[in-house]
């Protein structure tokens, strides 16, 4: 050890003892990560020309979350890069609708336990049965519990490529998560927003609708995410109060989000907002 | 020293605004908090600078990117020579990440090379939560008036990656060129991105 000279041990010391004593690392153990995150397929094969879904599938330990593509006030969405072969064609990721993760004064926006995110791949047309084909993805995440913690993960799965498909063993999760996307508003809805105020009233009207709906901004900073969502009824719907985001310096053109009416009943919403001078007033009837 | 010490904590929290948000274009909420040299400081004495206030939790991978590239010690060189005050604001309860004591603070000032004007010891989370601080990092700037002239993230690349520093537009340093030139600030707010501030739970 020609290098570490009598001169640069105490300069080591100091520095080592700076370390370990700064505290909490959050750099994770490799055995203790919280959460496993896998490559999986609905299909146990790929079809020529035919698009199949695959998915990133994070299991989480309890107490620790990762975000929607909107992450509310703090975290970061996943990032998924697809790593793919000549001639496949991979469509936008579907993201179901999250929870509402509240820290007050704050709220997240985001997922406990499992989440799987899913996309259309589609292999070209001339792939050759008999073939498999290795699709990868790189993934960027953050989970937090109290902590946070960043992960990135180079995913990799081999498939075999066949005249027909059978359902893999993925199957039912991705039908879950399929009735957990959000779906076009039903036709009977009228949906509107207005800007008045501190406020944006979001007025639902149609059948069915439930008593207290949550809404989901898909972008930031439109609302505050933790402000309560008070609903007041109106004639043949309810109206919601959404609290406008203190950085929301310009009207918006548009108000786009999902809303939550119960368990599997997620809808998507892009309504334009008319702008209203004057003072909230509490519609009561 | 010690007695002032504690008619800060008595009377702080019934002067504290709690209802009134902070907003870009009106004023910024006075505060006063001890720093790591136990000093006492107040925004208000600064009036005819520039102030800088910088969520920090030294264990947020987030914070950490900015720290361990130098990315921030350098902003904080950069601005403080010219002039600017530099507020780094530690929210962490006892016991929640990146809570530190004086001592452990100045330590890791000196590890890191960092030069804020000074470090504010909030593990009250009063000041954060005055300013609804959301995020390690997140960034505020207040004019020489006193007004809140920016609000949001450190810069437009929301990772824990240190790469995409150099590509990316701060925030921080965009406001301050444009405001020290007397321009209009052309980004005011944005979404600031990192991990919660570890604030006392309720």
């Amino acid at each position: 050890m020609p290098n570490l000279s009598l001169f640069r041990l105490p300069w080591l010391l100091f520095v080592s003892a700076v370390w370990l004593s700064t505290p909490v690392r959050s750099s994770p153990n490799p055995g203790d990560k919280h959460v496993k995150v896998e490559l999986v397929s609905e299909q146990d094969a790929l079809v020529p020309g035919k698009a199949i879904w695959l998915g990133i599938r994070f299991d989480l330990e309890d107490g620790w979350h990762t975000y929607w593509i909107n992450p509310g006030d703090s975290g970061e969405a996943p990032r998924i890069a697809w790593r793919l072969p000549a001639g496949f064609e991979a469509g936008e990721i579907q993201w179901p609708y999250p929870e509402r993760l509240a820290a007050p004064p704050f709220a997240d926006y985001g997922y406990q336990h499992q989440a799987l995110l899913i996309a259309p791949i589609r292999p070209p047309a001339q792939l050759k049965e008999g073939q498999s084909a290795k699709i990868a993805a790189l993934v960027d995440y953050l989970i937090c519990q109290n902590v946070c913690i960043p992960g990135r993960e180079q995913l990799e799965l081999s498939l075999p490529v066949k005249n027909r498909a059978m359902s893999s063993a993925a199957r039912d999760l991705f039908n879950t998560t399929r009735s957990r996307l959000p779906r076009p508003a039903p036709r009977d809805w009228k949906v509107s927003v207005i800007s008045l105020g501190d406020e944006f009233l979001l007025d639902l009207k149609g059948q069915q609708l439930a008593k207290a709906p949550q809404f989901f901004p898909l972008q930031a900073e439109l609302i505050e995410n933790a402000a309560p969502q008070q609903t007041t009824p109106l004639p043949g719907g309810i109206r919601l109060h959404l609290k406008k985001s203190t950085h929301l310096l310009q009207p918006i053109a548009r108000l786009r989000g999902i809303i939550v009416l119960g368990p599997e009943k997620a809808y998507l919403l892009d309504v334009p907002v008319s702008q209203k001078l004057g003072r909230v007033r509490r519609a009561r009837t | 020293m010690k007695r002032n010490f504690w008619w800060v904590l008595v009377i702080a929290p019934l002067l504290t605004p709690w209802a009134r948000a902070v907003k870009v274009g009106e004023s910024a909420p006075d505060f006063q908090a001890i720093d790591s040299n136990g000093l006492q400081q107040k925004l208000s004495q600064y009036r005819g600078k520039f102030v800088v206030l910088e969520w920090h939790n030294n264990g947020c991978p987030y914070t950490r990117k900015h720290y361990e590239s130098g990315n921030m010690q350098q902003l904080q060189k950069e601005w403080t020579g010219k002039g600017v005050v530099w507020f780094t604001v530690i929210s962490s309860a006892p016991g929640q990440q990146g809570y530190v004591t004086a001592e452990r603070e100045n330590d890791y000032l000196k590890q890191m090379k960092a030069s804020p004007t000074a470090a504010l010891l909030d593990p009250q989370g009063e000041v954060g939560r005055l300013y609804s601080a959301k995020t390690t990092p997140h960034m505020f700037v207040i004019n020489p008036a006193g007004v809140l002239i920016y609000d949001g993230a450190i810069d437009d690349k929301a990772t824990t990656d240190q790469a995409d520093i150099a590509s990316a537009r701060n925030y921080v340093s965009q406001v301050l060129q444009e405001a020290t030139a007397g321009k209009p600030v052309s980004t005011a707010t944005t979404r600031p991105y990192g991990c919660s501030v570890k604030y006392a739970h309720k």
